[in-house]
């Protein structure tokens, strides 16, 4: 029988986060069974300002998910050494400026706590001549490739002099996360052997690092632009009562798709067995969908193509995302204490052996955490 | 040192959520076994005319640093030695449509039979539960069913289809839970089945809306509008199609940046007067220095040129077979003590890599390979 605990347990995580990368980094790992406190000033991370607010509260929606689960220590400057050394993970997003005068500098951290796995996550990292430079999502974003190449698609079609859009939230932010917590899980893997060591995490890598695709493709020779690079066919088609997403790749796809859209005399063309024929008269075909798609349900589409095995996707509102009947088998969400009334919050997005992670709590009141170090 | 040395994986992802996840595991030290057929080849190394490549890629991100074997997985010899790579291995990684590797003879509990303590990653759309588990999917849909995709664009226009950046940002999880796995299995000896759902990734990245959502609320797109800083959004400057994105963080900010554009109107029709005659990068700077974050909105060549981003190891240069030199993206991560990570090999050749896997790993001597080859079980 598989082993029931979540894989982290026994894990304890320091972090100190004004910003989402560093929490949510000790979200995800907090979520896995890792003990994780959240070091806080006496008037609380920044992040409990943050809007929005869940309604009719004060209660921050953004650090009620990211601190969902954690613990709240409130630490004066300069005294962080107690919990540190209780902690197998330190994860900081401390300005660069800052750390010296709070001892929270990469090697007055070595010194006290040689096997802490210490980890900086800052928007350009802590390393390099943008190290100190100030980040926010939507400026990360816009340093690491992404940001210039959003809108695509229907949207560049319909706006196509406007400013790029960025993705919606904490999107860069976030990358700097998942590598973090990745950084810490692979430098803790070989901690017995080569002790604590400092990870430097930028969110502009991370975000860099999951839009690569670009870099590929200008050393193919093809530099990558909102314009350009929409799908042939297929893409956000616009239906009767909303928008559905619809991609094929394959050939037995576009064999469904044909099927579809009810084998229209359009479509036998036999020049369009060939998939590169398809994409040559990919502006014609999509016209020819839009068409079919304007007259028809969201609901009724996506239905039947997927029968046909048509990669076809509609549209989700976040409230659809959390009502949806999949998500709700999976058991994604779970009902927490937020401070504003239980609600679902998201959980985790992968599980173990069939079964999903559980969250300990909602949001942690500030300085609920007394145990250890911190008395 | 390398973090991961000795582990190795068994990888038969493809397309790219999953193939994202075992090149940032080998480029920190992990030994990754692609597993791919002449009759089934990797996407990249075929025509791609969705995307608009004619012809196969000469490089390609997501398989780099990995080791090529050739396995037909149609035919029970080839199933029987795709076991034999995974008994000796730590991981095996798939990313079929759920049921597909357990149809191959390759499920977990066909993985476990030969390998008691392995850990399985199955990467899919929708999971491996759930009554949406068999759709078919790709980025763009992970985005769509996830919310994402509604909750992005233009607050007057249609939503916006997430690309690539959906795909790795599913294999960056997935490599954060295949570690935890590797961490569980130190401390008890178990392997694990790890469910990594596109879909539910996409969903983590909006977990406050869907926050508002259970609570009753009605989130909505906003464009480059942000619920408390501003001006916060992306602004013309000087040149054609130069960009300049800006967040104003507070009065104070507010204030330098009315010094600086000496005009006390901060509305964004206001403030694009003054980004249209600035350089996007001088102008960057200038923000920069009055404690503003702000950035110039980068093409391609220009991330490939920084060198902030190649002193990090973000960008590096690999060579091609032919000698020639481009850029690629490294594992986003610096390591105080493993300042050899990232990638240590190009794209491999289809089988390149057999004589390593099959005759030193596996111990299979010539006349059994060339029977196997004779039989398109190694085709």
């Amino acid at each position: 029988m598989p082993d029931s605990s979540p894989p982290l347990s026994g894990l304890r995580i320091a972090v100190r986060a004004s910003g989402v990368a560093a929490a949510y980094a000790a979200r995800l790992l907090s979520t896995m069974g890792a003990e994780a406190i959240l070091l806080e000033p006496a008037e609380g991370s920044p992040l409990r300002c943050e809007p929005p607010f869940l309604p009719g509260s004060e209660v921050s929606a953004l650090f009620a998910y990211l601190a969902a689960g954690m613990r709240s220590a409130v630490v004066p400057d300069g005294g962080f050494g107690g919990l540190l050394s209780e902690a197998d993970v330190f994860i900081d997003d401390t300005p660069l400026a800052e750390r010296e005068a709070l001892g929270l500098d990469e090697a007055t951290v070595a010194r006290r706590h040689p096997d802490l796995i210490h980890v900086s996550v800052l928007p350009f990292g802590a390393h390099g001549p943008k190290a100190h430079w100030k980040g926010t999502d939507i400026t990360v974003l816009h340093a690491s490739g992404e940001g210039y190449l959003l809108p695509n698609g229907l949207s560049c079609e319909l706006f196509p002099g406007r400013p790029p859009v960025k993705v919606y939230g904490h999107f860069a932010e976030l990358q700097g996360s998942i590598a973090a917590a990745l950084g810490a899980l692979s430098a803790l893997w070989v901690r017995p052997e080569a002790g604590g060591q400092y990870v430097d995490v930028a969110s502009q890598d991370a975000a860099l690092a999951v839009g690569a695709f670009a870099i590929q493709r200008l050393g193919d020779g093809s530099v990558e632009h909102r314009v350009e690079r929409s799908f042939r066919y297929g893409g956000v088609i616009p239906c009767a009562d909303g928008y559905v997403e619809l991609l094929t790749l394959e050939q037995r796809q576009w064999h469904g798709l044909v099927e579809l859209l009810g084998k229209p005399d359009w479509s036998q063309d036999p020049a369009l067995e060939d998939s590169l024929e398809r994409s040559r008269q990919g502006p014609v075909i999509n016209r020819h969908i839009r068409e079919w798609a304007s007259s028809r349900k969201v609901e009724d589409i996506v239905r039947e193509g997927q029968k046909l095995s048509v990669p076809l996707a509609k549209y989700y509102t976040p409230a659809e995302v959390v009502r949806d009947p999949h998500e709700q088998v999976r058991g994604l969400f779970q009902p927490v204490e937020t401070g504003a009334g239980v609600f679902d919050m998201l959980v985790s997005p992968f599980q173990f052996d069939g079964a999903p992670f559980a969250l300990r709590g909602g949001p942690p009141a500030l300085g609920d955490y007394t145990g250890g170090a911190a008395r | 040192m390398n973090p991961l040395p000795g582990i190795r994986i068994a990888d038969f992802t493809v397309h790219n959520a999953g193939p994202f996840c075992t090149p940032l595991l080998s480029q920190l030290g992990a030994e990754v076994v692609k597993i791919e057929s002449a009759m089934r080849p990797d996407a990249f190394r075929k025509p791609h005319p969705v995307y608009g490549r004619m012809g196969p890629a000469t490089f390609d991100q997501v398989a780099s640093t990995k080791l090529s074997v050739r396995i037909n997985l149609k035919k029970p010899e080839g199933v029987a030695l795709a076991k034999r790579v995974v008994a000796v291995s730590d991981v095996a990684a798939e990313s079929f449509r759920p049921g597909v590797i357990g149809r191959l003879g390759l499920g977990y509990e066909d993985l476990k039979a030969v390998k008691r303590d392995i850990i399985m990653l199955a990467v899919s759309s929708s999971g491996q539960s759930g009554p949406d588990r068999h759709f078919a999917g790709y980025a763009p849909l992970f985005g769509a069913w996830g919310g994402l995709g509604e909750m992005t664009g233009y607050a007057d226009g249609p939503p916006i289809e997430m690309r690539h950046v959906m795909d790795h940002t599913v294999g960056m999880n997935s490599a954060v839970a295949v570690m935890a796995a590797l961490h569980r299995r130190r401390a008890t000896g178990e392997g694990a089945l790890v469910d990594v759902s596109a879909r539910e990734v996409a969903s983590s990245l909006l977990g406050e809306a869907l926050l508002l959502a259970a609570a009753g609320e009605e989130p909505h797109r906003m464009g480059n509008a942000h619920p408390r800083m501003a001006p916060h959004g992306v602004y013309p400057a000087a040149g054609e199609d130069r960009w300049l994105s800006i967040a104003v963080d507070g009065e104070a900010e507010r204030q330098a940046l009315r010094e600086i554009t000496g005009s006390a109107d901060l509305s964004d029709e206001a403030l694009s007067v003054w980004t249209r005659t600035q350089d996007a990068n001088a102008a960057a700077e200038c923000l920069q220095a009055a404690g503003i974050a702000a950035h110039a909105s980068w093409t391609t060549p220009e991330i490939a040129a920084d060198p902030h981003l190649r002193e990090r190891h973000a960008i590096v240069e690999v060579a091609e077979p032919d000698g020639k030199r481009r850029a690629a993206v490294g594992v986003p991560m610096r390591l105080s003590k493993g300042p050899e990570i990232g990638i240590h090999r190009g794209t491999p050749k289809l089988g390149e890599h057999e004589d390593y896997v099959y005759g030193e790993l596996l111990g299979m001597g010539r006349e059994e390979r060339t029977a196997l080859e004779e039989a398109e079980v190694i085709y």
